[in-house]
């Protein structure tokens, strides 16, 4: 009974998610280019996305350890990794809203996301790609152009990224 | 035409006009998002905030119907409005859950906090339950109150907008582009609590 109420709430949630989306804020836009912000990682190491935007594909997801969305969200993310892996570079961008480094590490050591994880303390990367909400995936193609922006559990992510990979 | 008749059309005119020219005057806004495509106005920093009652539930359940939400009756302490989308979407839980968990650092024990959206009383005392709100949510499905605030929407859910009140009924603080996910939002916001206590 317990596990019917709880598998209601997560179908609500994912249901819902992009309304808020919808309602006022639908970040970055297509085909605009991509701002090359420094992010730190878990270990305070500043991390320029200008190395890598403009030379090759880019996927980030914009995450929490408390978003369930996220959490259903990771088997597509790891399957996505698993095919692409080797031609686009995947990054983790933790909110850090109601987080804390501690936390986020605890949870990397768990759960493995299939991401390097990094650490937006003052929220630079949040408004550069005005994310809307957790969950939220941007898809950088090789030029530096956003190429995809979405939200929530179901993202059909192998087909944005077999088109920024294309010969 | 008379002159008193002339007089009496030119006051008129002039108390249509003032609110109309306001109203279209682009607001200060705390935040640094993109420009919107939709016209904003609602009180600015020093007006003092438009009265209103709303019907409210919180974690326990819902509150009387004779016995509403009413701003007036809060003057003399500081108020956080914070309109938001839906109940239960990640945006609007992340911004709920960060206000609930981090409450004391962000408002402290005299500040009332309500949050505002066009849901019903019955899934606002669900979301509260679930996220342990210590505060109330209003329900404004007609957006009357929204629309005062500048968090109206015509896609049917609200802004995401917060107002801070001062104990004098006045607008200390305000960020009609409000980002869930950014915590300077929350220090600013946090800030400005501070400074609407601290007179």
């Amino acid at each position: 009974m317990r596990s019917w109420g709880a598998a209601a709430a997560l179908f609500g949630l994912l249901a819902l998610g992009p309304a808020s989306t919808a309602a006022q804020e639908s970040g970055i836009a297509l085909g605009s280019r991509a701002p090359a912000v420094v992010v730190k990682d878990l270990d305070g190491t500043p991390v320029d996305l200008a190395r890598y935007i403009g030379t090759r594909p880019v996927l980030l997801e914009f995450w929490a350890t408390w978003c369930e969305v996220c959490q259903a969200l990771l088997p597509t993310v790891r399957a996505a990794r698993q095919e692409f892996g080797d031609r686009v570079e995947f990054f983790g961008v933790n909110v850090t809203v109601n987080q804390t480094r501690e936390r986020v590490r605890k949870y990397v050591a768990a759960e493995q996301p299939p991401f390097r994880t990094l650490y937006d303390e003052d929220g630079a990367s949040t408004r550069a790609y005005a994310a809307p909400t957790t969950s939220y995936i941007v898809i950088i193609d090789r030029k530096g152009k956003v190429a995809y922006t979405g939200t929530g559990a179901s993202q059909d992510l192998a087909s944005a990224l077999r088109a920024v990979t294309a010969p | 035409m008379s002159i008193r008749a002339i007089a009496a059309t030119a006051i008129v005119l002039s108390v249509v006009t003032v609110p109309r020219l306001q109203a279209q005057t682009p607001a200060k806004d705390s935040s640094k998002g993109p420009p919107t495509a939709v016209m904003v106005s609602g009180p600015d920093v020093g007006r003092r905030a438009p009265a209103f009652q709303l019907p409210w539930a919180n974690k326990d359940g819902i509150g009387p119907a004779d016995q509403p939400y009413d701003l007036g009756l809060d003057r003399g302490k500081t108020v956080v409005l914070a309109f938001f989308p839906r109940d239960f979407t990640s945006g609007c839980t992340a911004e709920m859950r960060t206000f609930a968990e981090q409450y004391d650092s962000l408002f402290g024990p005299e500040v009332v906090v309500v949050g505002i959206s066009t849901d019903s009383l019955a899934t606002h005392t669900r979301f509260a339950a679930s996220l342990n709100l210590p505060f109330r949510l209003l329900s404004d499905p007609r957006q009357e109150v929204a629309r005062r605030y500048a968090a109206n929407d015509r896609s049917g859910y609200l802004r995401r907008v917060v107002y801070v009140i001062g104990p004098d009924g006045k607008v200390r603080y305000r960020n009609l582009r409000f980002n869930a996910l950014d915590p300077k939002h929350y220090t600013d916001l946090g800030a400005a609590v501070r400074r609407a206590r601290t007179g």
